[in-house]
């Protein structure tokens, strides 16, 4: 599918995408994170899309609020407080 | 499991709730009310429905309150509840199944792994736009809204978000993985790069 996948530091393209997750979440065992980080240095593509996929993390994780809420509900006068 | 500020505040409100202090439940629904109706508005249609739900889901916990079992977080516990409420409303459980028959390469292309063309600068631009975000987001399958908006939005811990949607803890990773996949897929069509699977 990939002409790409290639191997390099131990791990292959498509191995790294499998993983890439549990990268971001800081979920890996520190051999295993530091060869995804070997992989991602030696490879240009991951490496660019592993800086994509951290940043849109980054973005969605600065933006609550503001992505879930994009356009606040009109206020309606007559809500009244609510009780548990 | 965690054991901040937050969390040591929450169990003592519960208890407190326990032993029949209602404000220390009004503090506790306070601090935790945001976040249930962030979460019900992934489950329901209207703002409206997840006041409803929401109001619904802190009765019960009121009045369950001695229920909790302290196996994970009160937070957890909360949109547990919450999630409950909402399929009692809806008369369905929520979809929490996301595509799982489309191989993660293919999510990977259309999120533009391999792609000379895509740029990760890019990408990163548009998800700065937080209506743009905000889109991308809601268009997505309602199984990968849910993952994401508890995740990655609301912060909850995997295992928080695994016990919430009653799903193991592997495939809930599994499930928030592919859904981020998807929402950069979202994004990159947003931005006028075309890949899908």
């Amino acid at each position: 599918m990939l002409a790409h996948d290639r191997e390099v530091a131990g791990l292959r393209c498509m191995q790294a995408l499998e993983i890439l997750g549990a990268y971001a979440d800081d979920e890996l065992p520190p051999d295993r994170r530091a060869q995804v980080e070997a992989h991602l240095a030696g490879c240009d593509w991951c490496e660019r899309f592993g800086g994509a996929y951290l940043g849109v993390l980054g973005r969605l994780r600065l933006a609550v609020g503001a992505v879930v809420d994009p356009e606040p509900p009109p206020r309606d006068p007559s809500a009244s407080s609510d009780d548990p | 499991m965690a054991g901040g500020v937050e969390t040591v505040l929450d169990l003592k409100a519960l208890a407190a709730t326990v032993a029949g202090d209602r404000r220390a439940f009004e503090g506790l629904a306070g601090r935790h009310r945001p976040t249930m109706l962030r979460f019900a508005r992934a489950l329901v249609p209207s703002d409206a429905a997840a006041e409803e739900v929401v109001q619904e889901a802190l009765l019960s916990a009121y009045t369950h309150a001695g229920s909790f079992r302290g196996e994970g977080s009160v937070r957890a516990w909360l949109l547990t509840i919450t999630r409950r409420s909402a399929s009692r409303w809806r008369r369905a459980e929520p979809a929490v199944e996301s595509l799982d028959d489309v191989p993660l390469a293919t999510l990977g292309i259309a999120a533009g792994w391999g792609a000379p063309e895509a740029s990760p600068e890019h990408l990163a631009a548009l998800a700065e736009q937080a209506d743009l975000l905000g889109r991308a987001l809601a268009r997505l399958p309602e199984g990968d809204r849910l993952v994401l908006t508890l995740r990655d939005v609301e912060g909850l811990s995997g295992e928080e978000v695994a016990e919430v949607l009653d799903l193991g803890l592997a495939a809930t990773k599994t499930r928030v993985h592919r859904a981020r996949l998807r929402l950069m897929a979202e994004l990159r069509a947003a931005g006028g790069v075309h890949a899908g699977p």
